[in-house]
C-alpha cells in the first residue's frame, strides 16, 4: 500500500473536562518536535465537564493550518457523538475506537481499530481510568502513525513540568496504548508520520499568551478586566508573567491587576489610569465591548489613551461563545454613541499578538484615544508555530504628555485641545503635577477644556478629532501585499484568516487563478489598501462574518469610482475558516460578477 | 485707591490662601443644597492644608456631579459619565496613588445607576473620600423621584413616595465599609469636621450628606425639606477636627463626655456626646440607630461607624512604593536580555 506522509486530519472526539486536553496537547507537540508541519484547534462547548469536544490535529506538508475538509482519523471515545462522528466519515477513513464504551461500530468501509481503552486505563490506575484513557489513545496513534518516544517523551515532560508522578504515569500509559497496537494490529491505513529537518526553530503558543507577554512588553500598569471566553487566559497570561517580568525582589509590583465588577467597571478603570497618566487596558470580548460603549465615547471625545483588547467570539448576544468568528469589526470602529471612529489593529500570527500588545499603548497614547486590539478565538486559544517573539524596536512612545514644569512653562498658547500643531493632537498635562489643571469631561468643550455648547466650539472640535484620526491611517500597522498579476483579482482580508489563506491560495490557483493578497493589519484603513484596489479588476473582501463587516466600511469609504469593483466573500458557521468552502465562494464570486 | 492697609490674607499651615481653593461661579439653582456643599469642601480642604494640585475631584453625572467646576480650581478634575465615577476612580488610584480623590456624587448616580460599582469600590476598601449629595430626587431630569427617596415623602409635583428607599449609610456599614458618615448640608460646623476626617482617613470613607433640592423637593411634604430635616434631625454627637499640625495641648476641651478618634494621617475627630453615647466602632449600634431613625421618620447624622484596622486597596494591589505614573520607562519594558532568554526557553520547553 502507498503511504500517506504528513498529510492527513486527525478528529478526536471525547467529553469536556475529562482531560482529553492534556492528552491532545502532548499529540500536537510530539508531532510538532518531530518537525512536522502540524496545527490543532480545539473546538469546544461553553461548560466545565460533560459536553462533547473535538480536537482536530492536521498534519500538512505544505503548512495549512486550516481544519482541512474532512477527517481521515477518527478517535471516538464520546459516546454522545458516536453516531454523528462515525457517520460523518469517507470510506476509507480510519477509526481508532474504545471497545469498552460499548457502543455499535457499524461501519464496514472504513480501517477499524478498536482499543480497550478504558480496561487498559483502569489496569494502570482504576481512580484516575477517565484521564488515563486520553493517553491511551495517544499511545495506539503513536505506534500506528510512527511517532517516536523521544518526542512522545519530550512532550509529557513539558506538559508536566517536573510533576514527576503524572509524567510517571502518562508514559506508562502511552506505552500500554503503544503496545496494544503492536501486539493486535497490522497496520492495514497508508497514515504515517515523517520527521521533517526545520530550517527555523519554532515554537507552539497560543496567541492571547503571546498578547499578553506583548502587553507586558508595552509597560502595562493597569490591567482591569472582567472573566469571558475567549478572552481570560489574555488576562490570565498577563497575571501569570507579571511575577517574572515586572515585579521587585520585594514582590512588589509595577503593574496593577483588578478583576472588576463588569466590563462597565473594567473601561472606568481603563480610562482612570490612561487619565491619570498611565498604561491601562482591558481584555474582553464582544459582549463585554458591548458594556463598554459608554466609556469609550468618553475616551474618544475627553482623548483619553485606553487600550481594548477584543478576543472576537461568535455573537450576537451569548452566541456560540466558544466558537470563532470577525463579527465585532464595525462595531470597534465606529464603537459608542455620536459620531466616533476608533483605531484598530489586527494581528494575523503570534508574532503579531505580542508586537500589537506593546504597540498598542504606544499609538493610544501618540493619538490619545482609545485603541482596540482585535484578535479572535481561533488565534487566541489556539496553539500555533512561532518563530520567535521580536523586540520592541522603538522606545516607549508616550505622546504629547507634558511631565516638566520647563517644557510646560516654554510652551506658547497651552490648551488642554488646542491643536498647537496642526495634527489635530493637542498636549496634555496630569493630575498631581499642577500644570494647566482642567475638569475633564465628556460634554463639549472649547479648546481650553472649558465647558461650551457654542456651535463653532464644538463643530471645531468634531473636525479635529475626524482629521486626527484620519491622521493616523499611514501611522498604524500597513497591510501586508502577496501581488501575482497586477489587473486581475485581488483578495483582502484580515486576522486569524491569514492561518488559511495560504491553502485557499493554492486551491485557487489550481483551478487556474492567480490572485493577489492584501492583509489588513489597522483601521482607519491604510492609503496602500485602496492603492491595492486600484491595480486589480476586481477586488475580493474575505471575511469570517454573515455580513462582509470591512467589505461594508470600504465600500463607504472608497472612492465612488471603485467601489464597484470591491465584492463580499462572507461567510461564518462558528468553525475555523476552512478553505474549500471560502475558495468555493471566491470562485462562485467571480463568476457572478463576470457575467 | 483705598488709604487703609490692606488686610493681611489669612494663609493656611502650607501658606496657600484661601482663594486657591475656590473654583468657579455656580450653575445650580439659589439655595441648593450643594453649593453649601461646595463651601464646605473649599472650607475643609484650605484647613487640612492639603495642597490643591494634589487632590483630584471626580464625579458622575447629575446636579451633584457638576459641581467639581465650582471648587477647587486649581485641582484636576474628572467629570466622568453616570454612575461610574467609581471606576474611573479606581483606575486613577492604581496609577498615582499618591493623590487625594474626592468623588462627589448625587443619589441618582450612587443609589441607582452607580449603586454596583459603589458597593465594589466598598469592598475593595478604595482609598477615596465619596460624597453623595442626597435629595431624593433627580435634578436634571425635571425632579423624579430616586432610590433614596423616603417612604411617605412627596415631592412637589406627583404622588407620595411609596418605594422602599435604600439607606446608603446602612447598605456602606453592611458592605464593611471603614468609614461611613452622615450629615445635612445645612450644618456646616457638622459636615466640615466630618468631611476633614474623612480626608485623613486611608480607606474607603462615604458621607451621605442630606441636600434639599430647593426646586423639586423642597415642599411642605417632602422629608428632605431644609424645613423637615432641620426640625427632625438627630445629631448623634458634635464633631470636631483636630488637624496632626495642630498641638492637642492647645485644644479646647469640652466639659461633657468625648471621644478621641486617630485617624491614619495622626489626625484626630472628637466626638463630643449629646444624648446618648454612640461608640462608632460598633456596627450593630450603627445600624440600629439609622433603622430607628427610619421608623422614626427622622435623620440620624454624625459619623456612624469607623474601622482603621482593615487594609486599603493599596495593599491588596501590592504596588511598588512610588506610584506608578513615576516609575519610568525603563522600568515599564523588560529587557531584550530577559526576551532572549524566554525565546530560548520557549524552544527547549
Amino acid at each position: 500500500m502507498d503511504t500517506i506522509a504528513n498529510d492527513f486530519t486527525i478528529n478526536i472526539a471525547t467529553a469536556n473536562g475529562t482531560g482529553s486536553q492534556s492528552a491532545n496537547l502532548i499529540l500536537l507537540q510530539s508531532l510538532f518536535d518531530m518537525g512536522v508541519p502540524v496545527s490543532g484547534k480545539n473546538l469546544f462547548p461553553s461548560n466545565i465537564s460533560g459536553l462533547p469536544t473535538w480536537y482536530i490535529v492536521r498534519l500538512s506538508d505544505e503548512g495549512y493550518q486550516a481544519p482541512g475538509d474532512r477527517t481521515h482519523i477518527q478517535v471516538l471515545v464520546n459516546k454522545a457523538t458516536w453516531a454523528e462522528d462515525l457517520a460523518a466519515l469517507e470510506p476509507g477513513s480510519v477509526v481508532v475506537w474504545n471497545m469498552d464504551s460499548k457502543m455499535p461500530m457499524d461501519r464496514e468501509d472504513v480501517v477499524s481499530y478498536p482499543v480497550p481503552m478504558t480496561k487498559l486505563a483502569r489496569s494502570l490506575s482504576p481512580k484516575l481510568a477517565k484521564l488515563v484513557t486520553n493517553i491511551v489513545y495517544v499511545g495506539v496513534l503513536a505506534e500506528l502513525l510512527g511517532i517516536t518516544d523521544e518526542a512522545l517523551h519530550k512532550a509529557v515532560a513539558g506538559q508536566f513540568k517536573g510533576k514527576a508522578s503524572a509524567i510517571e504515569l502518562n508514559t506508562t500509559a502511552l506505552e500500554l496504548g503503544r503496545n496494544h497496537a503492536k501486539e493486535n494490529f497490522t497496520k492495514s491505513d497508508p497514515y504515517v508520520v515523517e520527521s521533517r529537518a526545520t530550517e527555523q526553530q519554532r515554537f507552539f503558543m497560543e496567541g492571547n499568551e503571546a498578547t499578553a507577554l506583548g502587553c507586558i512588553f508595552g509597560g502595562v500598569q493597569l490591567l482591569a478586566w472582567y472573566p469571558i471566553t475567549p478572552s481570560s487566559s489574555l488576562a490570565e497570561g498577563i497575571i501569570g508573567w507579571l511575577p517574572r517580568l515586572r515585579t521587585n525582589d520585594e514582590g512588589e509590583s509595577t503593574c496593577a491587576v483588578i478583576q472588576a465588577e463588569d466590563e462597565l467597571a473594567a473601561a472606568g478603570m481603563v480610562l482612570g489610569a490612561g487619565w491619570a497618566g498611565g498604561r491601562g487596558m482591558t481584555a474582553t470580548s464582544g459582549p463585554g465591548i458591548s458594556l463598554m460603549q459608554e466609556f469609550i465615547g468618553l475616551a474618544y471625545f475627553a482623548e483619553i489613551p485606553s487600550v481594548f483588547w477584543d478576543v472576537n467570539r461568535v455573537g450576537p448576544s451569548t452566541g456560540l461563545p466558544t466558537r470563532t468568528q470577525q463579527s465585532d469589526l464595525s462595531m470597534l470602529y465606529e464603537g459608542s454613541h455620536g459620531d466616533t471612529q476608533h483605531i484598530v489593529i489586527i494581528p494575523g500570527t503570534v508574532e503579531e499578538c505580542f508586537e500589537f500588545g506593546w504597540r498598542a499603548f504606544d499609538i493610544s497614547e501618540r493619538y490619545q484615544t482609545p485603541v482596540f486590539g482585535l484578535s479572535d478565538l481561533d488565534l487566541g486559544m489556539n496553539r500555533w508555530a512561532c518563530e520567535g517573539l521580536t523586540y520592541p524596536d522603538t522606545p516607549m512612545d508616550r505622546g504629547k504628555t507634558i511631565r516638566e514644569q520647563d517644557v510646560f512653562d516654554a510652551m506658547e498658547n497651552f490648551g488642554r485641545y488646542r491643536d498647537v500643531d496642526g495634527d489635530g493632537i493637542p498636549y496634555r498635562t496630569l493630575p498631581g503635577s499642577g500644570m494647566a489643571p482642567i475638569l475633564y469631561r465628556g460634554t463639549g468643550h472649547n479648546p481650553d477644556g472649558v465647558y461650551s455648547e457654542k456651535p463653532d466650539d464644538y463643530f471645531a472640535l468634531m473636525k479635529r478629532l475626524r482629521d486626527k484620526i484620519d491622521g493616523a491611517r499611514d501611522n498604524l500597522p500597513a497591510p501586508l501585499m502577496r501581488e501575482e498579476v497586477e489587473g486581475d483579482v485581488g483578495v483582502i482580508y484580515y486576522g486569524s484568516m491569514e492561518n488559511t489563506i495560504q491553502e485557499i491560495d493554492d486551491i485557487l490557483e489550481a483551478t487556474g487563478l492567480k490572485v493577489s493578497q492584501c492583509r489588513v493589519r489597522s483601521l482607519p484603513l491604510h492609503s496602500d489598501v485602496e492603492a491595492f484596489i486600484r491595480r486589480h479588476r476586481m477586488t475580493i473582501v474575505l471575511e469570517i462574518n454573515r455580513d462582509g463587516q470591512l467589505w461594508g466600511i470600504l465600500r463607504r469609504e472608497l472612492p465612488n469610482d471603485i467601489v464597484g469593483m470591491v465584492h463580499s466573500v462572507a461567510y461564518s458557521d462558528g468553525m475555523p475558516p476552512r478553505a474549500r468552502i471560502y475558495a468555493d465562494k471566491i470562485l462562485e464570486t467571480i463568476e457572478e460578477v463576470s457575467q | 485707591m483705598s488709604d487703609r492697609p490692606a488686610r493681611a490674607i489669612k494663609l493656611n499651615v502650607i501658606n496657600e490662601p484661601k482663594d486657591s481653593y475656590t473654583g468657579g461661579p455656580s450653575s445650580l439653582c439659589p439655595g441648593c443644597g450643594h453649593d453649601q456643599i461646595s463651601n464646605v469642601i473649599v472650607t475643609a480642604a484650605w484647613e487640612n492644608g492639603i495642597k490643591p494640585h494634589r487632590i483630584a475631584k471626580m464625579s458622575g453625572i447629575g446636579c451633584s456631579s457638576k459641581t467639581p467646576a465650582y471648587y477647587l480650581g486649581q485641582s484636576h478634575g474628572f467629570n466622568t459619565v453616570h454612575g461610574r465615577m467609581p471606576s474611573v476612580t479606581t483606575g486613577a488610584y492604581a496609577i498615582n496613588k499618591d493623590l487625594l480623590y474626592l468623588g462627589v456624587s448625587g443619589d441618582g448616580d450612587t443609589a441607582s445607576i452607580g449603586i454596583g460599582q459603589l458597593i465594589h469600590s466598598i469592598r475593595r476598601n478604595m482609598d477615596m473620600v465619596y460624597i453623595v449629595e442626597n435629595n431624593g430626587v433627580y435634578g436634571l431630569t425635571k425632579g423624579q423621584y430616586s432610590a433614596t427617596a423616603d417612604i411617605g415623602s412627596k415631592k412637589k409635583k406627583g404622588k407620595v413616595n411609596e418605594t422602599q428607599p435604600i439607606d446608603l449609610c446602612a447598605l456602606a456599614i453592611n458592605l464593611g465599609c471603614t468609614f461611613v458618615a452622615r450629615s445635612f448640608s445645612g450644618s456646616k460646623k457638622q459636615l466640615t469636621s466630618l468631611l476633614k476626617a474623612a480626608m485623613s482617613h486611608k480607606g474607603f470613607a462615604l458621607i451621605d450628606v442630606i441636600s434639599p433640592c430647593v426646586t423639586f423637593n423642597n415642599n411642605d411634604e417632602s422629608m428632605r425639606s431644609y424645613q423637615y430635616v432641620k426640625e427632625n434631625e438627630i445629631t448623634l454627637h458634635m464633631a470636631d477636627y483636630i488637624p496632626h499640625f495642630e498641638p492637642m495641648v492647645e485644644v479646647e476641651v469640652p466639659e461633657g463626655h468625648f471621644t478621641d478618634i486617630t485617624l491614619h494621617d495622626g489626625s484626630t475627630i472628637r466626638l463630643e456626646t449629646i444624648s446618648a453615647n454612640h461608640d462608632p466602632s460598633d456596627s450593630m449600634a450603627a445600624l440600629t440607630a439609622l433603622h430607628q431613625a427610619e421608623v422614626d421618620k427622622k435623620h440620624v447624622t454624625g459619623l456612624l461607624y469607623f474601622d482603621a484596622t482593615k487594609p486599603s486597596l493599596a495593599e491588596d494591589l501590592g504596588l511598588v512604593d512610588t506610584p506608578l505614573i513615576d516609575v519610568s520607562d525603563e522600568d515599564l519594558r523588560p529587557s531584550k536580555d530577559m526576551l532572549d532568554t524566554m525565546n530560548k526557553e520557549f524552544l527547549n520547553q
